[in-house]
């Protein structure tokens, strides 16, 4: 009689225990993995570069912040492999190129 | 006799300073006139598909699949200029990216589209430079001096677009919503901010004959961002630098970067200059 609800009791946490470690191998989907993996330079670049829209926004400082991170940052796109250092580096010549323009520009209406 | 040669030099002396009058007139008015004189903007394409068309690898070698056909029309009806020129990376200028085969197949360059696997408007786009040389997908891009190998013609693809001088009004059909440009390329892209629109402005012309630009950065940043512009073709410079640059544009430089190329060309006078020259208004 009590038989069964032993099994059921004794089954039911090895189960749920198997279930999570099957949720926590499985691959993620393909969406969410590029961002899981995405390496320390590429969320750094990814952080600096996403503010382009907004570069007239920023004061003199965060400028010249954003342009010290463009410069620390290169010497990482140098060691990829050729095609990713070739069009990442040229990706971050344009975004610190926009940041120092602004910064000129600001620079010099405040001389006026 | 005396009388006589003394008036022939007279009449030499007269000649000699007509002619320094008339030399010296003619150097002042094509100096005067020298920037209507100069000012030249290329001549129209023979074919409007030939507009922006772009030829890559040139010099590669005849073993080779040849160089590739790359047309403007066909893919700015699909993306802005900026995400293919700033996040994919190509140059502004011809060859000067370095597409490679492998840089392809990394999925960067032609690659970051062409992988066999994306879906642009719900059609995969076809893979660029695949592993079977022998497919025919590889003339739709090394396409030069090929034919009926290419699977969109100009005429067709551009039907229903309006158009302009030199082939379609790009901003028109865009303005309308004939086109939606595709801003965002996942995976490629960085997810950012809407730019905030800044007001137009007017730039004044380099000769007095002819009212002010009127620059629209909105319509321009649909398109290009900031980074595409900025510094590489309009650096912080003199303004006057920028103002006397007809004949840079006809060059490429400036606003010539695109427009000659791509872009409206430089002979629709009025739509950088609205009002035209001041005899009109």
């Amino acid at each position: 009689m009590f038989k069964p609800i032993i099994v059921v009791v004794l089954l039911t946490p090895g189960l749920v225990a198997v279930g999570g470690v099957l949720a926590v191998s499985q691959p993620r989907s393909s969406s969410s993995q590029p961002t899981a993996t995405r390496e320390a330079w590429q969320k750094e670049f990814d952080d600096i570069c996403s503010r382009t829209q907004d570069a007239m926004t920023f004061s003199k400082e965060e400028l010249t912040s954003l342009i010290s991170r463009c410069d620390a940052l290169k010497p990482e796109i140098e060691k990829l492999d050729e095609t990713r250092k070739k069009v990442y580096l040229e990706r971050l010549r344009m975004c610190r190129g926009l940041y120092a323009y602004v910064l000129e520009s600001k620079t010099k209406d405040d001389k006026k | 006799m005396h009388t006589c040669s003394s008036q022939k030099r007279k009449t030499t002396r007269n000649e000699r300073e007509r002619f320094r009058f008339v030399l010296l007139s003619a150097v002042f008015f094509l100096t005067a006139s020298g920037p209507a004189q100069i000012y030249l903007p290329p001549p129209p394409p023979e074919q409007a598909s030939d507009y922006g068309k772009v030829i890559i690898g040139k010099a590669s070698s005849a073993a080779g699949p040849g160089p590739v056909v790359f047309d403007h029309w066909l893919h700015r009806a699909k993306f802005t200029c900026r995400l293919c020129h700033v996040d994919i990376g190509f140059a502004m200028q011809a060859n000067a990216t370095g597409i490679t085969a492998t840089s392809n197949h990394q999925g960067f360059h032609c690659g970051a589209c062409h992988d066999g696997k994306r879906l642009i408007e719900g059609k995969t786009v076809f893979a660029s430079c695949s592993d079977d040389t022998t497919s025919k997908d590889c003339s739709r891009c090394h396409s030069l001096g090929k034919k009926d190998v290419r699977k969109y013609t100009y005429q067709a693809f551009t039907a229903k677009l309006p158009k302009g001088l030199y082939g379609v009004d790009w901003m028109t059909a865009e303005g309308k919503g004939k086109i939606k440009p595709i801003d965002f390329l996942e995976g490629i892209s960085i997810k950012r901010a809407s730019m905030q629109t800044r007001p137009d402005f007017s730039i004044k012309a380099a000769v007095p004959w002819v009212h002010p630009i009127v620059f629209s950065h909105e319509r321009h940043a649909i398109w290009n961002g900031c980074e595409l512009c900025h510094p590489e073709i309009f650096p912080t410079a003199p303004k006057e630098t920028v103002q006397d640059s007809m004949f840079l544009n006809t060059e490429g430089h400036y606003c010539g970067a695109c427009h000659g190329k791509v872009a409206y060309p430089l002979n629709n006078c009025v739509r950088c200059h609205p009002l035209g020259p001041i005899w009109v208004r």
